[in-house]
């Protein structure tokens, strides 16, 4: 296959671009349904690829690929999912602000055991070995089928929240987020939804960092930082954080406009890549985040329409 | 006659005990409830001055407020006794008592038509595997949730609950539909048309009629005259007289204390 046409850049950035709306889609389920502020979005997201990561190099497995990817990706599927259980847990009867720091102290814990556990992790000389769970031809080639992958597992979570919204677990999580007394007094159990959601979404995000993991091939705890979480949450609150289609849009007009168009396309100097850049991506991601909070607080999608689900879905 | 508070006997509906119950804030006792049985007829008013402790003894038996002390128990000719004061909000929902609110409360971003099938959704279709059980849920449930928009014409099922009746009708509806062994209603036609209020008193008879037990605190003393089989007179955090409307309405102590003279 000649791919001489297609810049290797490119590929990476679609494929960050297609994780960061994974990630937001998941996020719009428990911030933008449930009300939930998770600030950890990178420590479930990080821990699934260092899961991943570790049983993938340091476990001698007695079969090769792909059957060994699958099995280190269920085990970071299920390892994320234990932490959003235990997490949920802890802040689902927490208000916004201890939600808020509940999950980004879980961030910050994932952060530095991925920095000490050195033995397993590679600390901060990173952990190599990784590599895709197949061979096509050259690196470019096996980049490409990755992204396209994980697109398909991408779309699988686009098909689950858009689901979850015409599903009563999704009018579960609406209510839970306007009004939790009046749920539990209709007798909902909303202690057992937020954990269910907390459970679900982490286990996907840890998948994410699975997938990630494989396309990079090198895991550096320089990854783990809040940029991942802030990436997700600035595209969902752009996008609208109430609407599915919100992650999509709000990601595709920071992380697209910004990974793709701006790093790869636009004539910037050379040395702006190494230092530069990075910190104004950051200050153009707040920046956005602030002129849409002035503007259009409930995003360029705005709010959510139930009046027009429910005609569609029940023609009165 | 009224007669000062004291246990009811048995009878073969539900009933709510409340035996030595307490609630203070900052050290201002605010119920003070020795012992009070609601349910000893099918519909029974709580009045009383503002402060009394009606609202909060309400909030109470659902603990959506703990008790300093006491207990509360559920009596039901169908199952054994239940410590309510013990179970968390849902579960005792989930048993069959349900309290409507005060205050204007609402789902802001659900219909009319989602509020009504999030009441009745039950749990087993409430979880991340059940992606596809919307249709089953509406279907099973929409014959009910017609007749009762019908009934108390809410004719736009997919529009939202806009004004402050609304909400309060809405509210209302969603306790209803629950068919609750045992409702209490918090002031439940404050704000609603006269029209509207006739057809929620209506609804209650009929509840009441089924078997279950209504209990309503209002300050509209028409809804409690009209409505209730027996009043329950609370003034300062105690239940201190009960008795059929007339008794209560004429009673002494009664008319110096919240009605005034010439009520009657």
């Amino acid at each position: 296959m000649n791919l001489a046409w297609l810049d290797a850049f490119l590929i990476f950035g679609l494929f960050e671009v297609m994780m960061f709306i994974g990630l937001a889609l998941l996020l719009h389920l428990q911030l933008g349904l449930a009300r939930i502020a998770n600030f950890g979005v990178v420590g479930f997201w990080g821990l699934g690829m260092y899961a991943f990561g570790v049983s993938y190099v340091r476990v001698d497995w007695p079969f090769g690929d792909p059957w060994q990817f699958l099995v280190c990706a269920l085990i970071a599927t299920l390892v994320a999912g234990l932490a959003g259980l235990v997490v949920g847990w802890y802040i689902a009867d927490l208000d916004i602000d201890g939600a808020l720091v509940g999950t980004l102290g879980f961030a910050t814990a994932v952060a530095i055991l991925a920095t000490t556990e050195q033995e397993l992790t590679g600390g901060a000389l990173g952990m190599g070995g990784l590599g895709f769970p197949y061979d096509i031809g050259t690196v470019k080639e096996n980049e490409l089928v990755w992204l396209l992958v994980t697109t398909g597992v991408v779309g699988a979570i686009l098909f689950f929240v858009w689901q979850v919204h015409r599903s009563p677990f999704g009018r579960l999580l609406i209510a839970v987020g306007a009004n939790e007394p009046l749920a539990r007094s209709l007798g909902k159990r909303t202690f057992r939804a937020k954990i269910g959601l907390f459970v679900v979404a982490s286990a996907a995000m840890g998948l994410l960092g699975a997938l990630f993991g494989v396309m990079v091939r090198f895991l550096d705890i320089g990854n783990l930082g809040v940029e991942i979480t802030l990436a997700a949450m600035v595209g969902l609150v752009l996008g609208g954080t109430a609407r599915v289609w919100g992650a999509v849009v709000g990601i595709v007009l920071t992380v697209g406009l910004f990974d793709i168009v701006v790093q790869s396309y636009l004539p910037l100097p050379r040395e702006w890549y190494t230092q530069a850049l990075p910190v104004l991506r950051e200050a153009a991601f707040g920046l956005a985040l602030m002129v849409v909070l002035l503007f259009r607080p409930l995003g360029v999608l705005g709010e959510m329409r139930r009046d027009r689900l429910m005609k569609k879905l029940h023609g009165r | 006659m009224a007669a000062e508070v004291v246990a009811g006997a048995a009878v073969a509906r539900p009933q709510i005990r409340v035996e030595r119950v307490a609630k203070s804030y900052s050290g201002r006792t605010v119920v003070d409830v020795d012992e009070l049985v609601l349910g000893d007829q099918p519909i029974e008013g709580l009045i009383g001055p503002n402060g009394a402790g009606k609202t909060t003894l309400m909030r109470m038996i659902v603990h959506a407020v703990p008790l300093d002390r006491g207990t509360i128990t559920l009596r039901s000719p169908t199952q054994p006794e239940l410590l309510l004061s013990s179970m968390p909000t849902e579960q005792i929902a989930r048993h069959g008592v349900v309290k409507s609110n005060q205050l204007i409360t609402d789902f802001e971003r659900l219909t009319i038509l989602d509020s009504l099938l999030f009441a009745v959704t039950e749990s087993a279709y409430e979880a991340p595997h059940q992606l596809f059980s919307e249709r089953t849920v509406f279907e099973r449930h929409r014959d009910e949730i017609e007749r009762l928009l019908d009934y108390f014409g809410l004719t736009d099922r997919t529009a939202f609950a806009m004004s402050a009746g609304e909400k309060k009708l809405l509210d209302i509806i969603r306790c209803l539909i629950l068919r609750p062994r045992f409702l209490l209603l918090d002031e439940p036609t404050a704000g609603l048309p006269d029209d509207v209020t006739e057809k929620v008193m209506d609804a209650l008879r009929e509840l009441a009629a089924a078997g279950s037990t209504v209990v309503i605190v209002a300050h509209d003393l028409n809804v409690i005259w009209k409505l209730c089989d027996e009043v329950v007179f609370m003034a300062e955090g105690k239940a201190l007289l009960r008795g059929d409307p007339q008794s209560i309405r004429e009673h002494r102590t009664i008319v110096e204390k919240y009605l005034g003279e010439g009520h009657v």
